[in-house]
């Protein structure tokens, strides 16, 4: 019966497809999902630096922003990204500005992170209630928001950040070496 | 066997559309605030744990979520706008429920299908064959199709 042959060879039509689409689902980050955030105003938020002074975002507006959570305890990759994001703050020193905000972290934790891997000088907000985090919808350090000069978030990025992310995300700010 | 899935698969629908219709229309008393903190900390997803809601999970994170929860039911907001405060932070992934209409109907639609196929099989199978025991049958034979089918059924 040609009909039943037909029937199987449809077969593979419908199951391959299917089989490959359930398991490339296997490889995707399931943190890795887009912010509500791009293209609107960045949440604005305000609070005590490690060195005891105040902060506001409204400090932020025009020019570009990184904005990095993270967290002593998040180890390694807040370690891995710190360098690439000291190297950025120096480079950019005059047109780009950098901020940290804590993700549930203690003020001496933060400091004592600093004092090993390096002060890079930037402000960095202890976020004792978590309310920057939820309002900026963090799920974990690191987390790094790229900000334009009108305070529009323009991208997230999960994850440490390395030295290619980071050129092409301050690229896309406009920046250039 | 399959003269008796068709009754079993219409019951099964049956008794599947009677609870949904139970559970549609019972009645539900109105909560207190701390119930519906609690019932909306239990629909969201907790940002930094896997799979775990709000209301479950131990992180400092799931607890700041409930105590927002708290503060903008008290603040005067609905359930809805609190939930749709933190999708505009999270997004939907927040949500542990899915809002697309599709993930709640493409399994009624498919159990609908699975039962249409069924039907269609059984309706086919029931014309090739015709029945083995005629009306007229015996006493003996009405007495075997007895013994089969509860064999069957056993």
């Amino acid at each position: 019966m040609p009909m039943k042959h037909l029937r199987w060879a449809a077969m593979p039509l419908v199951v391959v497809p299917l089989a490959w689409l359930l398991f490339t689902g296997l490889g995707n980050d399931p943190r890795d999902i887009p912010s509500p955030l791009i293209g609107k105003p960045l949440p604005s938020f305000s609070g005590t630096t490690l060195d005891g002074t105040s902060f506001s975002s409204a400090e932020l507006m025009g020019r570009p922003a990184i904005i990095n959570v993270w967290a002593s305890w998040c180890i390694p990759a807040c370690v891995d990204e710190h360098p690439v994001l000291q190297s950025t703050a120096a480079d950019y020193r005059d047109r780009l500005s950098v901020v940290g905000i804590l993700y549930q972290d203690t003020a001496d934790d933060a400091r004592s992170f600093l004092v090993r891997y390096g002060d890079g000088g930037w402000p960095n907000l202890l976020d004792a209630s978590g309310r920057i985090a939820i309002d900026l919808g963090v799920t974990g350090p690191p987390e790094t928001f790229f900000v334009d000069a009108a305070g529009i978030v323009r991208a997230r990025h999960i994850g440490p950040m390395t030295g290619a992310a980071m050129a092409e995300q301050l690229a896309a700010l406009g920046l250039d070496q | 066997m399959r003269r008796l899935a068709l009754p079993v698969a219409v019951a099964a629908l049956l008794a599947l559309g009677a609870l949904v219709a139970l559970e549609a229309l019972r009645p539900r008393a109105g909560l207190t605030d701390a119930e519906q903190a609690q019932q909306i900390a239990a629909e969201l997803r907790c940002p930094d744990c896997q799979a775990l809601s709000v209301a479950e999970s131990q992180t400092a994170a799931a607890a700041a979520i409930r105590a927002q929860i708290v503060e903008l039911l008290t603040a005067g907001r609905s359930p809805d706008e609190v939930r749709r405060h933190f999708v505009e932070r999270y997004g939907e992934w927040i949500l542990l429920a899915p809002v697309a209409p599709i993930a709640w109907w493409l399994p009624v639609v498919v159990l609908v299908a699975g039962i249409g196929l069924l039907a269609a099989w059984l309706w086919r199978g029931r014309r090739r064959e015709p029945n083995s025991v005629p009306a007229s049958s015996s006493e003996a034979a009405r007495r075997q199709v007895r013994d089969e089918v509860e064999q069957l059924d056993a």
